[in-house]
């Protein structure tokens, strides 16, 4: 019997022929932490060491309450500015940098057989470009930082085949929308999912960034691509030459293999208060909507920018919604003026913001009032999480969340799809 | 390594139809506008605060109880804080069918067991499991006994390491342990 991707990588990592369910203790290639890094020093300081061992393996990013909104952000920023130049942490990204899981990306820190643990849920992103990459829990960051080890358990895989390409107006967000609607939030609890299959291999980098930050809201412990020629042209763009190309054996023991068609494929709106109340945007049309957001870590790359600029070129936004535009990163937001996208979203009538997080995560920049309804390219709609407990968050494509800008209701946009 | 036997009195976080609330995520367990804290015994007060029905959880439960919740509890976001509320209030155990991967593994490192037992639902189906009843769990075996009404039960056993780290009160003990 083969291996899996995840067997093999954490099996090279331990020294050790490993399988599904072994516990290992390895050593991470990278440690991420963001805002949080804050509480992770106190942590850190609480073991009573003075030095980090290995300060090259950090990666600290500013990203969630960029810039401070409050004087207690701006401490904890602070004190991680302090911290970093005492330990000489060169992946250091200040607030102006963007989204810790897209800056990390871009400065070329993730690559194929890395392992990257990270005190983010989203973490899981960077298996978009081979590596095995886990979100923790701060204490855990804290105590890697200290001992550089960690025990993982190695996870059982579901493979999941791509087939076919995607009908116009239909989106990588789509593909995971349904996934997650249709195999329940916690399908891959502790597991790996492995994007495989012709559909697979047409998806951009950028598109394989979203179905991997969405395999954690499918309860799992990293998702990923196996790494091919667009993986390793986007390495050499950023020359990167430090890596590992791992694959799954083709006789690997997969606890599940699930098929999904593109063609038929609809756009999928995930619905209050859970990412797994998925219905076809067919079925939701018209809920009004009073905030819409583009971007996030799931959704705000140049790619996501381009369909959003698409539909709302030329057109205004409805006067009763507020639409936020957040470019995921700097670089991101260069590329989009160079394209002439951030014209087209300022004509518009939207608000472009600052790269960050923005209120994903109900800290600052467009938090919602009682009763108020959200349509956002984000990751996460549980109730609460962009502000108000009595607000409802619904999640799409930026697709489906530009055309919904322009009517002020949920809308499907393929019908701007000319 | 030897036996960690836990015993308490059991909150089943039903619905208002007696049903087990399945997908219980973080933002229920602790609402957003608390996580500037990073006093743990702040956070108990809001433990479950965010949860239809169980607002008032935080004032009902005593040092010592055992938490008993429907499957994928702590889905979502890795803020520990969902893990240090229920410990700043003493909570003894959380048991559910599964748990959020990283809220499993918050859990386990700060020493607050949390119990995999596949067949909860069924048991509060078939009222052989309800609210005020005492648990005793064996967390190294995995074998689980409803006291009061004298059932046992089977969940899956901790592994060594995780046993280990719970046994050590939490990595950071743990890693002092590793280090001497």
């Amino acid at each position: 019997m083969g291996q899996t991707f995840s067997e093999k990588l954490l099996g090279s990592k331990a020294g050790q022929k490993v399988k599904a369910g072994d516990i290992v203790i390895v050593s991470p290639d990278r440690i991420l932490s963001h805002d949080n890094t804050a509480a992770i020093i106190k942590s850190f300081r609480e073991l009573g060491l003075k030095h980090l061992p290995h300060p090259e393996r950090l990666v600290v990013i500013l990203d969630h309450v960029v810039p401070a909104s409050s004087e207690k952000y701006a401490l904890n920023h602070k004190i991680i500015r302090e911290f970093v130049k005492e330990q000489r942490i060169n992946n250091f990204f200040d607030v102006n940098y963007g989204i810790c899981h897209q800056v990390l990306t871009e400065q070329g820190l993730a690559a194929p057989g890395k392992l990257i643990i990270g005190a983010d849920s989203h973490t899981t992103t960077y298996g978009a470009l081979g590596a095995l990459a886990v979100g923790v829990g701060r204490s855990e960051v804290a105590s890697v930082w200290a001992t550089g080890e960690i025990w993982l358990r190695v996870p059982e895989t579901i493979q999941i085949q791509l087939e076919g390409s995607l009908p116009p107006g239909v989106a990588a967000k789509d593909i995971i929308l349904s996934l997650i609607g249709e195999h329940g939030a916690d399908k891959a609890n502790y597991q790996a999912v492995e994007f495989a299959g012709e559909g697979a291999t047409c998806l951009s980098i950028a598109s394989r960034m979203v179905l991997c930050n969405m395999a954690a809201e499918m309860g799992a412990k990293n998702g990923y691509f196996l790494p091919d020629q667009q993986t390793l042209d986007y390495l050499h763009q950023r020359g990167v030459e430090d890596y590992e190309v791992i694959n799954s054996d083709p006789d690997a023991d997969y606890r599940e293999r699930i098929i999904l068609h593109l063609e038929q494929l609809e756009p999928q709106v995930a619905c209050p208060h859970s990412v797994d109340n998925v219905r076809p945007v067919s079925e939701v049309e018209g809920i009004k909507i009073h905030q819409a957001l583009i971007g996030t870590c799931t959704n705000g790359r140049v790619e996501d920018l381009e369909i959003a600029a698409r539909i709302l070129k030329g057109r205004q936004v409805h006067p009763e919604v507020r639409v936020l535009v957040i470019p995921a990163s700097h670089q991101e937001l260069i590329k989009a003026l160079k394209k002439d996208l951030i014209d087209i979203f300022v004509e518009a009538g939207c608000l472009v913001l600052n790269p960050g997080c923005g209120p994903c995560l109900g800290a600052h920049q467009g938090v919602l009032a009682p009763g108020e309804v959200a349509l956002s390219t984000a990751n996460r709609n549980f109730r609460g999480r962009m502000g108000s407990r009595d607000s409802f968050i619904y999640l799409a494509s930026p697709a489906t969340v530009a055309a919904s800008a322009l009517e002020g209701k949920i809308t499907d946009p393929r019908k701007y799809w000319s | 390594m030897s036996e960690i036997i836990i015993e308490g009195r059991c909150w089943v976080l039903v619905d208002k139809d007696g049903f087990l609330i399945e997908d219980i995520d973080t933002d229920q367990i602790y609402h957003n506008a608390y996580l500037h804290l990073t006093d743990r015994k702040l956070m108990g007060q809001y433990a479950l605060g965010n949860l239809e029905g169980w607002q008032d959880f935080a004032q009902k439960a005593r040092p010592g109880d055992i938490v008993v919740a429907g499957r994928n509890f702590g889905a979502g976001s890795s803020r520990q804080q969902a893990v240090d509320c229920f410990l700043a209030l003493g909570i003894a155990a959380i048991v559910a069918p599964s748990f959020g991967a990283i809220y499993f593994r918050n859990a386990v490192n700060s020493a607050l067991p949390v119990i995999r037992w596949a067949q909860v639902d069924e048991w509060i189906r078939g009222n052989n499991l309800k609210s005020s009843d005492r648990l005793q769990l064996k967390l190294a075996t995995g074998q689980g006994r409803n006291v009061n009404r004298n059932l046992d039960f089977c969940f899956t056993p901790f592994s060594g390491v995780q046993l280990a780290i719970i046994q050590a009160g939490g990595l950071f003990n743990y890693a002092h342990q590793l280090e001497r």
